[in-house]
């Protein structure tokens, strides 16, 4: 991954990650736990809650999917300012499998008047199923 | 010529893009080398006959068509070539909508329906044909290729494809800038509006292509 990238590094169509990562079952416990301290089954954290509405399997939780989604913006540079991220939720994502994210620049203000960029992020299972869509819009610095 | 028959601007509201960064995109797409003409917004359940790309396409040279994507009672369809006619007679918010009255208006006031992914389970033509229902005999084409197919829906569709004998469109359904013409339509003819459009759709002069690499 290239640290300190700065406005002038990247251009348009830039690719962003892929980062390859699964969240496990405490992964979700440890998320969750965060607002819980004694946590109460859920679709969140138990298969059985879950089955019962009408879900195969427990799922991640939709803020830990934006947090992670997030993420793959954040960690491209030290330098990056994630100033919004949007996402749609396609599918429910559960734990313990295979995904990918990644991203690509889709804009650029070249006039000069700011640093920000735009990007398209996605969350993929290992089918390349579009389990979360969403777009970003970061700041980088000038360069010194 | 080339034109992906399936977007979504964030007119639909699982859609993240705006038309100005399709428009954008496209460009960037030229100048990596790849080919792409247009392409038609088919918001979900909706058609707005006020808006107009003209403005926006003709800067860029990219042709910018409406259509609509459309719940029925037999799965998602695009629909081309809507006419006041049509927007008069069907409800588009209507998520139980009859697709057989659709087609028929369709064919009654100049445009046409297309059944879209129609290997998708619970909203694809293929499945409802599975099911046992009957009718839709004026249906040539459907959705051969689409830009967000998971496994298994592009085989399912080249199935009803062959078992029909449909010609197939190609659209990447594209809910994000970076998608859009992943998939498409390619036309023997040019295509400078939504009349031209059906016309060419009717013929049945084009194949779906994906976007070279």
């Amino acid at each position: 991954m290239k640290k300190n990238l700065y406005f002038e590094d990247v251009e348009i169509g830039d690719d962003i990650g892929p980062i390859k990562r699964s969240v496990t079952d405490e992964d979700v416990i440890e998320f969750v736990s965060v607002r819980e301290k004694e946590i109460t089954p859920s679709r969140f954290t138990s298969n059985e809650v879950a089955n019962r509405e009408g879900m195969p399997e427990a799922i991640v939780p939709g803020p830990m999917n934006i947090a992670l989604m997030s993420q793959i913006l954040t960690d491209w540079s030290d330098t990056v300012c994630l100033l919004k991220i949007d996402v749609v939720f396609r599918q429910t994502v559960p734990h313990n499998i295979d995904l990918t994210f990644s991203g690509i620049v889709t804009d650029k203000d070249e006039t000069g008047d700011s640093t920000k960029l735009e990007c398209d992020v996605v969350m993929e299972n290992s089918d390349g199923v579009k389990l979360v869509i969403g777009t970003g819009v970061i700041a980088l610095p000038n360069k010194p | 010529m080339l034109l992906d028959l399936h977007t979504h601007s964030v007119a639909s509201d699982d859609s993240r893009a705006t038309v100005e960064q399709y428009v954008k995109w496209v460009n960037v797409l030229r100048r990596k080398g790849k080919s792409i003409d247009g392409f038609v917004l088919t918001e979900h359940r909706q058609f707005d006959h006020d808006v107009d790309y003209t403005s926006l396409a003709s800067d860029d040279g990219i042709i910018i068509l409406k259509g609509a994507e459309l719940d029925t009672d037999t799965g998602h369809f695009l629909v081309y070539g809507i006419s006041e006619e049509i927007t008069d007679e069907l409800d588009f918010s209507d998520v139980n909508m009859s697709a057989q009255n659709l087609v028929d208006i369709c064919d009654t006031y100049g445009g046409i329906a297309i059944p879209a992914h129609p290997g998708r389970a619970g909203i694809g033509f293929a499945e409802y044909l599975d099911s046992g229902v009957t009718g839709f005999e004026t249906i040539k084409s459907v959705e051969r290729l689409n830009g967000s197919n998971r496994p298994g829906e592009g085989e399912k569709a080249e199935s009803l494809i062959k078992a029909k004998g449909y010609l197939g469109t190609g659209g990447s359904d594209a809910h994000i800038v970076s998608a859009i013409g992943i998939c498409m339509t390619s036309f023997d003819k040019e295509i400078k509006n939504e009349s031209d459009l059906v016309q060419e759709l009717r013929n049945g002069r084009f194949t779906a292509v994906r976007l070279e690499s």
